[in-house]
């Protein structure tokens, strides 16, 4: 029970703004073990981005903790800011603007070393050939600057930065969504050799459940601010609990036409509420096909549910669950 | 159009090497006095010919231009260390502090340098400062007059790279707050600021020119253009070359750091020196740009 490499309970971030408070992240439990590959989707403005920075600690969080490897994370960060950076990596979503424009490659991969004090010259050098092999990058890109590459080989060398370090948990921030579709394939396929060759705990955000459902082992699905559903991915995705992530699952497009063009669409009508103004009740009780009175008076609790995953959903429950 | 500048900046350069190597070029003692020879025109041993003391105005003008060369730097240099320190500081440091620190900068700048200059030197003519000579004295106040406005760019630099991502992503490196400020802040500082200090080198010099003018700045018999100035303007019936030869050195050497500065801002000047200031500009707008549009992708 304890090999957890993330785990957070109550997480909560709260944005006051001219407007009104934000619950971005409003009570968020997450238990991701060591080892997996977790996805976190939901749409726009779910707080998925913000609970991916929280857990790192680049958005201070209004409440709730968060564990990594079994330690508290803003403790160890006070304690021990290198230690921990040396445990945990970050990946941005926009390669480009998280690498500094005065820099080369080979310079913005060899900072981490430099910071930490990590080797010789020649030893760095040769740390360097060796992150560029784990990115399938050819050695000439170390003297370019970052502008003069494509995007999949600018999120190449973010992901070699970040590993520059060997950290054992690596979390992305929607580390896709910069790269041409066709890119795309490539960077999961690396994401996916490294996880298996290096062993980390991958927590990947992504809006593409095309990608979670080919890469991670487990999900976690948000909607505004909480966690809706989350299980392995296989079973959930093949039977998933809460309408929402029916609703979700029903987007994706296939590409068989035949499948396409009979396959059963859910429609949610109208926008997310905003999450200065969450709806009493389930927050997903607005926009639900199969909304019951007592969803709109109590918050539904994360549940066991068939698919051995948890749902936050009334009509959900271990035996059956409703279906939109 | 694309040629001209370059011949312009010539002053700037002939001044610099004319201050360098002043003792070399100098043909007489430029404070030493030769009451046979006031006033006299120009001659083969006195090249521009001597003031109303006999002094040689040829060797004047050469230690003049290392007088202003001298103070300048130090001025400028003072200035923008000084500036740089507190406006980064300020920048980085955010909160409290920042509002203190811009209302003392908002304030200096609000006077004009000039009056400041003026108004210190008058509080360091009391006793009190006596051990200072005045040369120092305007050094000084010229400095704490000409502080605020690199405090203002410095501190305007560093807020707009803090929000840059990259910045976050050194702190997720383990990157302290020092190694994130040298390494990657203070390079974007010193880059805007060493251009701006390039143009406001002329202003400086005619500063100096002017405090001397009013026999606030360098004191006799030391050469300096604007004191040459004073000192020519009741013998300018006799010779006015005693005031146009301090005033046209004193123009052509203004003029031309103002077009130096112009120059960096326009990039007439060659890419290795440039800097980028405008390329800079450009590509942080282009990150406020992509900022902006993650914010909203994000909302």
């Amino acid at each position: 029970m304890t090999d957890f490499a993330i785990e957070a309970t109550g997480l909560k971030v709260h944005f006051k703004t001219g407007a009104g408070l934000v619950r971005a992240v409003d009570g968020v439990d997450l238990s991701i073990p060591k080892g997996a590959f977790h996805g976190i989707v939901g749409e726009s403005g779910c707080g998925k981005t913000t609970l991916a920075r929280a857990i790192i600690g680049l958005q201070s969080s209004t409440e709730g903790s968060v564990r990594i490897n079994g330690r508290d994370r803003t403790d160890w960060q006070r304690a021990d800011r290198k230690g921990f950076a040396r445990a945990v990596q970050f990946i941005f979503q926009d390669p480009l603007g998280s690498m500094s424009r005065r820099q080369t490659v080979g310079q913005t991969l060899e900072e981490p070393l430099l910071i930490h004090g990590i080797g010789t010259a020649s030893e760095r050098k040769a740390r360097l050939a060796e992150l560029l092999d784990l990115v399938a990058l050819p050695s000439t890109v170390l003297d370019r600057i970052p502008r003069s590459l494509s995007g999949g080989q600018r999120q190449r060398v973010s992901i070699a930065r970040a590993l520059a370090l060997n950290p054992q948990v690596l979390i992305c921030d929607e580390p896709l969504s910069a790269l041409d579709v066709s890119v795309r394939a490539q960077i999961v396929n690396l994401f996916a050799r490294l996880q298996a060759q290096l062993g980390l705990t991958i927590v990947i955000v992504a809006h593409d459940l095309a990608i979670v459902r080919e890469v991670c082992s487990e999900v976690t699905v948000m909607y505004l601010g909480r966690v809706a559903e989350q299980g392995v991915t296989k079973p959930l995705f093949a039977d998933p609990a809460h309408p929402y992530t029916q609703a979700l699952l029903s987007a994706v497009p296939s590409p068989d036409p035949r499948i396409e063009a009979t396959r059963p669409r859910i429609l949610l009508a109208g926008d997310p509420p905003s999450p200065r103004n969450p709806p009493p009740g389930c927050r997903f009780s607005t926009r639900c096909p199969v909304v019951e009175p007592q969803c709109r008076v109590t918050e539904p609790q994360l549940r066991a549910v068939k698919h051995q995953g948890q749902a936050a959903c009334h009509l959900a429950a271990a035996e059956t669950h409703a279906v939109i | 159009m694309k040629s001209w500048p370059w011949a312009i900046l010539t002053p700037a350069l002939i001044f610099v090497l004319i201050g360098i190597f002043a003792p070399l070029l100098m043909t007489h003692d430029p404070t030493k006095q030769d009451y046979s020879a006031i006033l006299s025109p120009s001659s083969w041993s006195h090249w521009l010919g001597t003031d109303y003391l006999g002094r040689d105005m040829y060797s004047r003008i050469i230690g003049g231009a290392r007088t202003s060369l001298v103070a300048m730097v130090v001025v400028l240099l003072a200035a923008l260390i000084i500036g740089v320190v507190i406006g980064s500081f300020a920048g980085y440091i955010g909160g409290r502090t920042e509002l203190v620190l811009i209302s003392i900068i908002d304030i200096a700048l609000a006077l004009p340098s000039l009056i400041i200059a003026l108004a210190l030197i008058g509080v360091f003519s009391g006793e009190a400062w006596s051990w200072m000579s005045d040369y120092w004295k305007m050094i000084i106040a010229l400095t704490l007059a000409w502080w605020a406005n690199y405090a203002r760019m410095s501190r305007a630099v560093v807020v707009a790279e803090l929000q840059q991502p990259y910045i976050e992503a050194a702190r997720v490196m383990g990157a302290s707050h020092m190694w994130i400020f040298t390494r990657h802040i203070l390079p974007h500082v010193l880059g805007l600021v060493v251009v701006y200090a390039s143009a406001d080198a002329g202003a400086l010099v005619l500063a100096i020119a002017t405090l001397s003018f009013l026999g606030l700045g360098v004191a006799p018999p030391t050469p300096e253009w604007g004191q040459m100035l004073v000192d020519g303007m009741s013998y300018i019936e006799d010779n006015p070359a005693l005031v146009i030869i301090p005033g046209l050195a004193l123009t052509a050497v203004v003029v031309s750091f103002n077009l130096l500065g112009e120059a960096f801002a326009l990039q007439k000047v060659p890419k290795a020196v440039r800097g980028g200031l405008l390329r800079r500009k450009k590509s942080a707008r282009a990150g406020e740009e992509t900022a902006r549009a993650a914010t909203e992708a994000k909302a």
